[in-house]
């Protein structure tokens, strides 16, 4: 009886072959970082004593700074596709006048240090600054509120947003589109059935990494609103006021909605080459 | 009917200029010429994917210049990344059967018979993804035939195909073509191809038509050395007409000779100075002795090389410049033909087109 081949279709086994000296050497350099980056995230979840997780669902403050951080990062994220999602579109589309300074504008906030874009928002959406007053008079108040709280979320996650879009929107071959419009589609209806369809998984992944950014912000919601807390600042506030030991708890709970959104976004990535 | 007048498109660096053809009621036109010489624009502009510059764009008869894609009734099948990755070989094909008034039953009735016509019955079902090359092009015909285009446009629809797939879809095409009666341009850059399908051709260049006709027109008779070597059928060799006789006839044509290095060819002309002679490998007559009659040019030449080519066989041979003759393949057999025999290499002077 013929032997089958081991291997079918495009997905290719390479034989195992041992590694040669040159390969050891990055194989160490690489394993340093990796222990350096999961290492303290270990320890920190190794020291959840027994019984820790359970007192923290009755800690109130941490279970209403969790519902604030998930709500506020849901709002700041839903605003940021509404308004992100049609710009990405636009940026992947055909060149226009000024693309290239609106796509380096929506991706500065990743070089700014996040306190400075506390700052920045502080000046802007104050009560006393024209756009933060004309706000206030409608009763939409940033300062040490809610609002100012999905205000910083956006501002910080706004580039993960555009940027996976755009990449989503621009993967997709132009032909398909032209395609479409040639057998009777017209621009909106094309875009309803082949390029949302087509780029969806990408724009749900930028989603989903913006969101998890958004949840994990500090440095901008702590100068613009302290109070209300979401996690991050209770974990701040914890450890400058009682100590290490008092902020384990909640940031364990928070690393734990870190690492659930992080296996979500790995699913919904297109493809991750191996 | 598909007819351009004196269309400009600008697309970045590169431009379309002043290009025209027609290709009558449900007639077969090829576009041909290198890469890069405009004739995917050309597809583009008809299906209004790019705007003019100027000129106008008629398909049976009806102006539609400055109508949108979507309602200028154009089937498109591109190269490749032709089909919806999300949707099934079905879906696929109904795709343009969602705007008409047809009913679901009808629909299935069309993508049906489409499949029948093409093979493709049973991988209605299928996602695209793993689709043969060959499979994933006739999906993509069978998908642009079936809301009944009036014209169909064909981006190089063979060019990634195996030859046996090529040859197969190739005849598949042509009995579509004939049942379906629709009106129909490809492109290609196989001459062959046009040779085989069409009924007419327009060869590019730069972005403008430099020759259009029936394809066994250009093919004898091509205007320029860029068609002539372009297309593959000819010998094309520089050099310098000499008047010898005196003009006579209509068209005030003269003996002439030929002279490009030590090649020196008795010729008719009808003008003086560098110019191309194009000689068809069919009218080079290999001998092995010189020959008498009307004949006027006669090389010594050296067999360089023998391409069997089917039925035909190409000679390549030194006669002082490397030149190609075709023989039958049993003459080839029988006369020896092989590297370093020694021949005579013999063409009419009325064989030779000056260009």
């Amino acid at each position: 009886m013929p032997k089958l081949p081991l291997t079918h279709g495009p997905r290719m086994t390479m034989p195992f072959r041992p590694p040669d000296r040159s390969h050891l050497i990055l194989a160490f350099l690489g394993a340093i970082l990796v222990a350096f980056v999961a290492g303290p995230l270990l320890y920190l979840l190794l020291r959840a004593e027994p019984g820790s997780l359970r007192q923290a669902f009755t800690d109130r403050e941490l279970m209403a700074s969790i519902s604030l951080t998930l709500l506020a990062a849901t709002a700041a994220t839903l605003l940021g596709a509404l308004l992100g999602v049609p710009l990405a579109y636009l940026l992947a589309g055909r060149p226009f006048p000024g693309r290239t300074l609106i796509q380096g504008l929506v991706e500065l906030p990743i070089v700014i240090p996040h306190p400075v874009a506390g700052i920045a928002l502080l000046l802007f959406l104050g009560r006393h600054s024209a756009v933060g007053g004309a706000l206030g008079k409608i009763g939409l108040e940033f300062v040490s509120h809610v609002p100012g709280i999905v205000a910083a979320m956006l501002f910080v996650s706004v580039p993960i947003l555009v940027s996976g879009s755009r990449v989503a929107f621009a993967g997709i071959d132009p032909h398909l589109a032209r395609a479409a419009r040639s057998l009777g589609d017209s621009p909106g209806r094309c875009f309803r059935r082949v390029t949302l369809p087509l780029a969806s998984r990408g724009i749900l992944a930028a989603v989903s990494l913006a969101w998890a950014r958004a949840v994990s912000e500090f440095g901008a919601i702590v100068i613009l609103t302290y109070n209300p807390k979401v996690t991050s600042v209770l974990i701040f506030d914890r450890f400058t006021s009682f100590g290490l030991e008092a902020a384990i708890v909640p940031a364990i709970v928070l690393l734990l909605i870190a690492l659930a959104m992080f296996g979500l976004i790995r699913f919904l990535q297109p493809s991750i080459p191996q | 009917m598909i007819r351009l007048e004196g269309i400009d498109v600008r697309l970045g660096q590169f431009a379309l200029r002043d290009v025209s053809f027609e290709i009558p009621p449900a007639g077969y036109g090829l576009l041909i010429g290198p890469t890069g010489s405009g004739k995917t624009s050309v597809l583009e502009a008809i299906a209004g994917h790019s705007p003019l510059g100027r000129g106008r764009i008629l398909l049976h008869g009806k102006d539609v210049t400055a109508v949108p894609p979507e309602h200028r009734g154009v089937g498109v099948v591109y190269q490749q990344n032709n089909l919806f990755p999300h949707l099934s070989v079905a879906e696929n094909i109904r795709y343009g059967l969602a705007h008409g008034d047809l009913s679901v039953a009808d629909q299935k009735a069309r993508v049906g018979e489409l499949a029948d016509s093409l093979g493709l019955g049973h991988i209605l079902e299928r996602g695209v993804a793993n689709l043969s090359g060959g499979e994933a092009q006739r999906v993509g015909l069978a998908r642009a035939l079936a809301p009944r285009p009036s014209v169909l446009l064909l981006d190089e629809p063979f060019a990634s195909l195996d030859p046996a797939t090529r040859f197969a879809l190739r005849q598949q095409l042509l009995d579509l073509h004939r049942r379906e009666g629709v009106t129909t341009l490809q492109v290609t850059h196989d001459f062959q191809e046009a040779l085989q399908l069409g009924n007419l051709v327009a060869v590019m260049s730069e972005g403008r038509i430099v020759q259009h006709g029936r394809p066994e027109e250009v093919f004898r008779h091509p205007n320029s050395s860029f068609v002539a070597r372009f297309i593959g059928a000819a010998n094309v060799i520089e050099g310098i007409v000499t008047r010898v006789g005196d003009a006579e006839g209509a068209d005030r044509q003269f003996a002439a000779r030929f002279s490009a290095g030590s090649v020196t060819l008795d010729v008719i002309a009808d003008r003086e100075g560098l110019l191309n002679a194009v000689i068809h490998p069919e009218d080079i007559v290999l001998n092995h002795r010189p020959t008498g009659g009307s004949a006027r040019n006669q090389l010594p030449a050296t067999v360089t090389a023998v391409e069997l080519a089917g039925p035909v066989t190409y000679i390549h041979l030194d006669a002082g410049y490397p030149l190609r003759a075709a023989v039958t393949s049993a003459s080839a057999e029988s006369m020896g033909l092989a590297p370093g025999v020694s021949l005579f290499a013999t063409v009419k002077a009325t064989a030779i087109r000056l260009v």
